[in-house]
């Protein structure tokens, strides 16, 4: 099951690679980091049935550890998202005044603006 | 079941790669948020699933603001709506890409590690995390006490990254004015609606934060829905003048008082000293004081950040 989480980080790179508007990219960053998460999440699971949180209410049960999800790699993740949302704050406003200034967030064409700019 | 969910997953990623309109784009990741909110949560990790529903619907209101300034021009309407003519030669790069991808994909796939790991730390941590930290959540008990350190570093990012765009968004007015800075105040659907969610809201984030050791929940996610509690009634009642160097500094002072509580139980070992009678209680005081603390850093941040897109970049 952890081919799915690859999978999407593969998408997003090629979504990288291929996209020419900012907000794409921004957005295929973020789905980058979605895979990563799920790949963590994923790893902690050892059956493949639906696992239990690890919300230990009662000490029985820990008889059965494999059925509980690994807590570690889920307080990991939850700090990455709020950093990576963070992050994302900071970008989203760059573009706002990228967009400000030249009227478009294709890479391309501010590219060939800046090189007007230049000649 | 968690097969589908993954699947639906993969296909609402995949609709966007040849997507090329900003507002569908954005409709798009939303709807894998959503999924993925889905995914985690049948992975057994409600924590992260309620952060990551709150975190993309943040995202998604920045991103329609820029969106809405996009679309305010009408050229960039234009420039959606025409479709490039299909050429050959503009279909190398993408195809190399994509050859590049499957190729690091296939590598990758035989580095999948294999079952039979190593549970060694789960087991520690399972079975210890009662009688060190305290609580019934295993995830808070990680993240306020063994690993500690990780969500200093972590609030701190947030307090930089508040800081960093109320600095960098432009304005030329100290405050919102002239414009209206929202059209909701007019819909009496959308007044109505708030004034019935936002006591539910309320006091569900106030739920999540005073039960964040006991239940899923904490300090994070209950601070995300107190912030949408304010925003509901910022978007509502009309307020111009909410004076955000105010709040930002408050934030600041909350992180100093997290600091501070960690330094003095976590760093200095007072857990040492405390009589058993007391253990108990010292150790839920500890939870619940930090995570009120957190919750109430993040609602104030979130907010800030919310009324700077909203007041000042949507200008």
């Amino acid at each position: 099951m952890e081919l799915f989480s690859l999978a999407l980080f593969f998408i997003s790179l090629f979504g990288l690679i291929t996209s020419k508007n900012m907000v794409k990219t921004v957005i295929f960053l973020m789905f980058m980091q979605t895979s990563v998460i799920m790949f963590w999440l994923k790893m902690g699971i050892e059956s493949t049935a639906a696992p239990a949180p690890p919300i230990i209410s009662d000490p029985n049960m820990l008889k059965d550890i494999a059925d509980i999800a690994d807590p570690l790699p889920q307080a990991l993740t939850l700090t990455a998202i709020i950093i990576g949302f963070s992050v994302t704050a900071i970008i989203v406003i760059m573009l706002n005044h990228l967009f400000r200034q030249y009227g478009t967030t294709e890479w391309q064409e501010i590219e060939e603006m800046e090189n007007k700019k230049s000649c | 079941m968690t097969w589908g969910v993954l699947v639906l997953w993969i296909i609402s990623a995949l609709v966007i790669v040849p997507e090329r309109r900003t507002y569908r784009l954005i409709i798009y990741f939303c709807i894998f948020s959503l999924i993925t909110s889905a995914a985690y949560f049948l992975l057994g990790s409600p924590d992260v699933a309620m952060a990551e529903a709150a975190i993309g619907v943040f995202s998604t209101i920045f991103f329609i603001i820029y969106a809405e300034k996009y679309y305010g021009l009408r050229e960039n309407i234009e420039r959606d709506r025409v479709r490039k003519r299909f050429s050959a030669k503009g279909l190398i790069k993408p195809f190399m890409a994509l050859l590049l991808c499957a190729g690091a994909f296939a590598l990758a796939v035989n580095f999948i590690p294999q079952a039979g790991m190593d549970d060694y730390l789960k087991r520690e941590y399972l079975t210890r995390f009662m009688t060190d930290v305290g609580g019934e959540n295993a995830v808070t008990a990680i993240y306020l006490g063994y690993r500690v350190y990780d969500t200093l570093f972590e609030a701190l990012i947030l307090v930089i990254a508040v800081v960093a765009v109320t600095h960098l968004s432009y304005f030329e007015q100290n405050q919102a004015s002239g414009t209206s800075p929202n059209e909701m105040t007019t819909s009496k659907i959308a007044v109505l609606s708030v004034r019935i969610i936002s006591p539910i809201l309320l006091a569900f984030g106030v739920y999540l934060i005073l039960n964040g050791h006991i239940t899923a929940g904490g300090g994070f996610q209950g601070g995300l829905v107190l912030a949408a509690f304010f925003i509901c009634r910022y978007m509502v009642y009309r307020i111009d003048d909410i004076p955000i160097g105010s709040v930002i500094r408050m934030e600041e002072y909350f992180y100093i008082g997290i600091t501070v509580i960690t330094i003095i139980v976590v760093f200095l070992g007072v857990a040492a000293y405390v009589p058993a009678a007391l253990v108990l209680f010292y150790q839920n005081a500890y939870l619940i004081s930090m995570n009120i603390l957190i919750g109430l850093k993040v609602a104030g941040g979130f907010f800030a950040l919310f009324y700077r897109f909203v007041s000042v970049e949507r200008r």
